[in-house]
């Protein structure tokens, strides 16, 4: 399944973009970042649907809330970034 | 027993406390550590809890919500964040040594007392504008004294140090879940506050409401992030949050706030005054009481000294009769001194929501007995 995966400065920022994305109507789940996309190590990402991801953006700029960075996946463990 | 030491620590606690606490204990681990749903749940129950907090002290961002062992440790974090060595700092001289003693182990500070008489709130705040002179770095202020329950003009020392500039921390130790406080009225620099007096929640829990760019941490670990950078996060709160978090305490304080505000503040701050004042009147004729002219500048904490009596022999004789109260100098001389009462010291009673009007009424009757014994 073909989604986007917000990754998130800290816990915290991701359990506020979730809040965010939850409020303005948009399902997401949080997940731990994958080791290969974790840059600097650990770290937590929001998942919202192929579908949202407009929408979702400008709650989150509306939020103040900029994701640290953004990546698609096609549910085949690979992610490519992309740009914001 | 009957307990009037709400200003330590609040002892009698909802119901709804114990519970968290247990529950989380038995079914949450690390926050922040896992992707499990045991680490998920602890991580949502704190989450919680800052958005509780924010609610609750006007605090939109959950993110400027940090979780601390107690507010001695937010004060801590607070001010060893703003006052540089060789520093000016000025303070209320009704501070906690909470306050006074991280200010003395910082070198060559110069401290400053706003001196004022005691229920005097005009006078506290001329004297806050006199003293805030331009050699002055930070404002440190107590918004009640632990000793005598005054309630001191914090939203106009506030708006001083706003019109100069100066950044200010506020120590809400007394003030928290008994009066309003609102971060996004205030715009202080820190607020630190205990999770475990009027907060209603366990021991070792602690909140600092952090407004300032400027955070330093006194403790480095780990915060389950970017665990490659070598320095703490830039992102609060996990910058100042390092080490696994209290959890189940964090649970209990999640639900004493709850209690809280359910109750409302306006109904626990007017039965606490209703006992103070109560108490106050019925130990006139036989005690020197501190009970402000003025009610509204009180919360439910009165000190007295007992005419014969040494305040510590009082509280003990006191605590062999059933009645659990704090005497000597409250971790505040700098309190005493200002009202005279160093030497001697006082006998501290606290009042709690749980306070029934029949407990006092027993107190005031032991005291009374006490008094015409006399100290042997």
């Amino acid at each position: 399944m073909v989604y986007y995966l917000i990754v998130c400065r800290s816990l915290t920022y991701a359990q506020r973009t979730a809040k965010t994305l939850e409020r303005g109507g948009i399902s997401s789940s949080m997940i731990r970042t994958p080791k290969s996309i974790a840059k600097e190590g650990c770290g937590y990402g929001v998942k919202i649907a192929k579908k949202n991801l407009e929408k979702a953006l400008s709650l989150l700029q509306r939020a103040e809330l900029s994701p640290k960075h953004l990546y698609i996946t096609f549910g085949d463990n690979s992610y490519r970034e992309v740009s914001l | 027993m009957i307990y009037l030491d709400s200003a330590a620590t609040s002892l009698q606690k909802p119901h709804c406390v114990p519970k968290a606490v247990s529950y989380a204990m038995t079914h949450m681990a690390s926050p922040g550590r896992g992707g499990y749903p045991a680490s998920q749940t602890a991580a949502d129950i704190i989450y919680s809890c800052r958005e509780e907090c924010g609610l609750l002290f006007g605090e939109e961002d959950p993110s400027n919500i940090v979780f601390t062992s107690s507010a001695t440790h937010s004060l801590n974090i607070a001010i060893k964040s703003l006052v540089r060595p060789s520093s000016t700092v000025l303070i209320s001289p009704w501070e906690h040594n909470a306050v006074t003693r991280p200010l003395h182990s910082l070198p060559n500070v110069t401290v400053k007392v706003a001196s004022s008489p005691l229920f005097q709130p005009e006078a506290t705040l001329k004297a806050f504008a006199r003293c805030l002179t331009p050699e002055v770095d930070v404002v440190v202020c107590t918004h009640v004294s632990n000793v005598f329950g005054y309630i001191l003009p914090i939203e106009d020392i506030a708006i001083l140090c706003r019109q100069r500039g100066v950044p200010l921390i506020i120590d809400a130790s007394q003030s928290a879940g008994c009066l309003p406080i609102n971060q996004e009225e205030l715009q202080a620099s820190f607020i630190a506050l205990p999770g475990h007096k009027g907060l209603l929640g366990p021991q070792g829990t602690g909140v600092l409401l952090c407004n300032s760019r400027c955070t330093r941490p006194i403790m480095e670990g780990g915060t389950g992030s970017v665990s490659r950078r070598k320095t703490m996060p830039p992102e609060l709160p996990e910058r100042l949050e390092a080490g696994t978090a209290n959890v189940s305490g964090i649970a209990g304080l999640r639900a004493g706030i709850r209690f809280v505000r359910q109750r409302g503040l306006v109904s626990i701050q007017s039965h606490e005054l209703k006992l103070i004042q109560y108490l106050g009147q019925g130990i006139s004729s036989f005690a020197r009481s501190f009970l402000a002219e003025d009610a509204t500048l009180q919360t439910g904490v009165l000190s007295f000294q007992l005419i014969n009596w040494d305040c510590e022999a009082l509280a003990t004789a006191l605590a062999q009769r059933g009645f659990a109260l704090r005497a000597g100098l409250h971790c505040a001389p700098l309190a005493h001194r200002s009202a005279g009462t160093l030497e001697e010291g006082t006998v501290r009673a606290s009042v709690s929501p749980f306070t029934t009007k029949q407990e006092i009424d027993r107190f005031i009757a032991t005291l009374s007995t006490l008094w015409k014994q006399g100290e042997s």
